[in-house]
């Protein structure tokens, strides 16, 4: 009787429950397993989509390289520019970076730690918690920070052109991995701290806490842009001035800015001692933040677990009378497929925060534009500055609608059974999603442009052009991702982030990317028609047909994939 | 150290547990004993799936105590974790690994030989059948599928308590039968089985005992016996059950 047997086995197995030693080991080991299943699996699978993706980065590398080269080798041309200018551009690189990452990582650790997928999992095997948190403190390490590596390599090797000393290299790369895990650990500390303090809204806290903390940035780099005064040097020596906090001795960004410059120089020991310095501040921080977390890791899990915010009942009472009513032109069950994704929307604060801090940062930008003291009228600012805006609105959308948009369709996957059942064509789902993104893409894209055009005081007709030509680029990105979403979908997954980042998502990126190039071609040559041709206020009917050729290859370009899209749809056995 | 055999399996000592303003589990206090097969029953948001969580370690009870084989899961978490089995109503299981892969993880973590592992193996594939998909990646596993592999790895390591949420979702009539036998010869070897159904016909053949929980609050424990005495009910456990859900309606 008693557990005699499980002890017998456990005996013959040479174990002790009592004495077990880190499973660390064994947990790299899965983790090391998997990815070459993964990698197994892209090369059997789906070569070309490994292709792409290879081809990709290596665009994206050699364009970033040609951006940095051109940056070295024109501060290279000033010497005496370039000794002051590269550890600020390196200082503020990696500021930016300190603060993304920590970001990021507090994202990825908080999802790791307290989701509901493998953590759960391995709370119930013997795993002490101080495994547990090492392994996804790694793993965020190394998901969160492939950013700074994509921008680092060829960062490097544009630097490495303009320097003679190879060792730059390597000093270089210990720079990047030495100050990876410091973001890495702030990040995790901060995920705990909102596990376990405030539980009931965590995914709002972190929203929260990075709105607030890139709104401060924004405003600060604002302010430090007005020109207090009109001499360039004057206002060049205040902006220093004002940011001199960023060379602060205790802030990592300035260890490593200023090793790397060292090494730049081929001053090899200073680097060294500044990478000394990197490198002990990582580990004593990654130290101090997995075993702050490990040693009160079940109480903030418990808290995160046993948390049912009563936030989302009020969220959800928010949500359900608009989402009934914004919809009021479409016919019947249109409108309740449109109204169901609007709230599941605003239900999802990923969602809905995304699109806020991107708009948000914009309207911030507008709002201060006029403190930015631009002779508009005296150049062509007056319409190169709105142009610009449409640039960066119409950007904002494709990242919004390839982010967002496009994973509507497979995440449906798991409910297709019920879209099937509908009755009503099975296309019309596609018109549906489509209406539903149109309208949120309108209502916050034609808003920032109306408010761009009121700042700026800009020109009635010019205004008109530029709000047309937004809802026909939405027009055109909606129906990218819509139809591109139903011809490439991922049905089985229900990560968005997994799906916006798959073959399907990355043509779609590619494709939006496209369209709104040429769209923006096509209205920045009526401008500069407008501008420097006809030197004219009012646009002539050819730039006026320059846009609406624009904007109809934009809609023409969204019905095409809707209905190609749909074709396939309509095809999917459910 | 050893655990004493006259220590019960579970025990769960006024144990409260609350969502916010939810009150999820109240003074509920329970032994298990070894070698017995419990059933744990109750409607939907009655509280089995918190208690469970609480046996297991991923929830700290607001007041009270779980221990598992005389370890408290929240002081010595390793240590009981080392005694336990759990198997979720929707289990984790990787899915970049084969099953058997996954099999190999399992073993490897409860520290038993290639050669225990191997033996034990052979028997839990035949008697499950998955041995056909154990090579495969388990992404392409029917939801049966992986609830067979996560069994198999349950019982890998032969533990002395096994929790259970709803062991027979998903499972072709043959393997129900399996899992049954294997259910019965694992207490009869003398390991613990906390299991919440909400398949009637399961607990009624299979349970020494049944507990039934009714919003959080634990309203009748016993053996089938003596369940009808309470409830004052001479025909199945649906009927029973029924009626002692209905009386704590009212």
């Amino acid at each position: 009787m008693g557990d005699a047997s499980t002890m017998d086995l456990m005996r013959d197995a040479g174990f002790s429950p009592d004495t077990r030693g880190s499973n660390l080991e064994l947990l790299l080991r899965v983790r090391g397993r998997t990815v070459l299943n993964r990698a197994a699996q892209a090369v059997r699978d789906a070569p070309l989509r490994l292709t792409a993706a290879a081809l990709l980065i290596g665009l994206i590398w050699v364009g970033l390289y040609g951006l940095f080269r051109l940056l070295f080798v024109h501060l290279s041309r000033t010497p005496l520019e370039a000794t002051v200018a590269i550890p600020l551009v390196f200082n503020f690189f990696f500021i930016a970076m300190l603060a993304l990452l920590t970001f990021s990582n507090a994202i990825i650790a908080y999802g790791a730690l307290f989701g509901k997928s493998e953590s759960p999992y391995l709370l119930t095997l013997p795993v002490a918690p101080l495994d547990l948190v090492t392994i996804k403190y790694l793993e965020c390490l190394v998901l969160s920070s492939w950013s700074l590596i994509l921008l680092g390599v060829p960062m490097m090797f544009a630097m490495a052109a303009t320097s003679e000393e190879e060792l730059f290299y390597l000093f270089f790369l210990a720079f990047f991995l030495a100050f990876i895990p410091i973001p890495g650990a702030i990040g995790l500390f901060l995920a705990w701290a909102v596990a376990r303090f405030f539980p009931r809204r965590a995914t709002k806290a972190v929203t929260l806490l990075a709105a607030v903390g890139l709104t401060a940035v924004i405003v600060t780099g604002l302010r430090s842009l007005q020109l207090g005064e009109t001499a360039t040097e004057v206002w060049l020596r205040s902006f220093l001035t004002r940011m001199g906090f960023v060379q602060s001795a205790l802030l990592p960004n300035n260890w490593v800015a200023a090793g790397i410059d060292h090494a730049l120089h081929g001053h090899f020991p200073q680097s060294f001692r500044y990478l000394g310095v990197t490198l002990a501040n990582a580990f004593f921080l990654s130290w101090l933040a997995v075993r702050i977390v490990s040693g009160r890791f079940d109480r903030a899990y418990d808290r995160a677990s046993s948390s049912r915010g009563g936030g989302r009942r009020l969220a959800a009472e928010a949500s359900g009378g608009p989402a009934g009513w914004v919809f009021f032109y479409l016919p019947l069950p249109l409108r309740l497929i449109a109204a169901k994704d609007l709230r599941t929307f605003f239900r999802d604060p990923a969602q809905w925060s995304q699109l806020t801090i991107l708009f948000g940062l914009l309207i911030l930008y507008l709002t201060n534009m006029p403190t930015l003291r631009l002779e508009f009228s005296a150049s062509g600012w007056f319409l190169l500055i709105p142009f610009l805006n449409l640039c960066a609105v119409s950007l904002i959308l494709a990242t919004f609608t390839c982010r967002f948009v496009f994973p509507l369709i497979s995440l449906e996957g798991q409910k297709l059974w019920l879209m099937g059942v509908l009755p009503m064509p099975r296309g019309r789902v596609l018109l549906a999603k489509f209406a539903f993104s149109m309208t949120v893409t309108v209502l916050v894209a034609v808003g920032a442009m109306s408010l761009a055009a009121f700042m700026l005081n800009l020109d009635v007709v010019w205004t008109a052009i530029h709000l047309v030509v937004t809802m026909a680029i939405c027009f055109g990105l909606c129906g990218f991702s819509v139809g591109i979403g139903a011809r490439l979908p991922m049905f089985g997954q229900s990560n968005v982030a997994r799906i916006a980042s798959g073959l399907g998502g990355t043509m779609n990126l590619l494709a939006s990317v496209a369209l709104v190039a040429l769209v923006l071609t096509g209205v920045g040559m009526a401008t500069w028609q407008s501008l420097y041709l006809e030197a004219d206020t009012l646009p002539s009917v050819r730039s006026l047909m320059l846009c609406a050729a624009s904007g109809l290859v934009s809609v023409a370009g969204g019905c095409a994939a809707l209905w190609i899209g749909s074709k396939q749809f309509n095809r999917v056995e459910v | 150290m050893t655990d004493s055999v006259a220590e019960p399996a579970i025990v769960l000592a006024g144990v409260r547990k609350s969502y916010g303003r939810t009150l999820a589990v109240r003074e509920l206090s329970l032994e298990v004993q070894r070698g017995e097969l419990f059933a744990f029953l109750g409607p939907n948001g009655a509280g089995k799936t918190t208690t469970i969580k609480m046996i297991v370690g991923l929830l700290r009870p607001d007041e009270g105590d779980v221990h598992v084989c005389g370890h408290a899961i929240g002081a010595n978490g390793v240590a009981a974790k080392a005694r336990l089995a759990y198997v979720p109503d929707q289990p984790f299981i990787y899915d970049k690994l084969t099953g058997r892969e996954f099999l190999y993880f399992v073993a490897e973590m409860f520290a038993i030989s290639a050669k225990q592992r191997d033996r034990k193996l052979e028997t839990l594939i035949r008697r499950l059948d998955i041995g056909e998909f154990l090579d495969h990646l388990t992404e392409s596993y029917s939801h049966g599928m992986k609830q067979k592999v996560v069994l198999a790895a349950a019982l890998l390591h032969d533990p002395a308590v096994l929790v259970i949420d709803e062991p027979m979702v998903g499972l072709d009539p043959r393997t129900v039968r399996s899992v049954k036998n294997l259910f019965t010869e694992h207490t009869r070897g003398g390991g613990t089985i906390f299991m919440s159904t909400h398949t009637l016909e399961i607990a009624e053949t299979l349970a020494d005992r049944i507990g039934i929980i009714h919003r959080g609050e634990l309203i009748a424990v016993g053996t089938l016996a003596q369940l009808k005495t309470q409830a004052r009910r001479e025909h199945s456990l649906e009927d029973v059950f029924l009626q002692l859900t209905e009386v704590g309606d009212g």
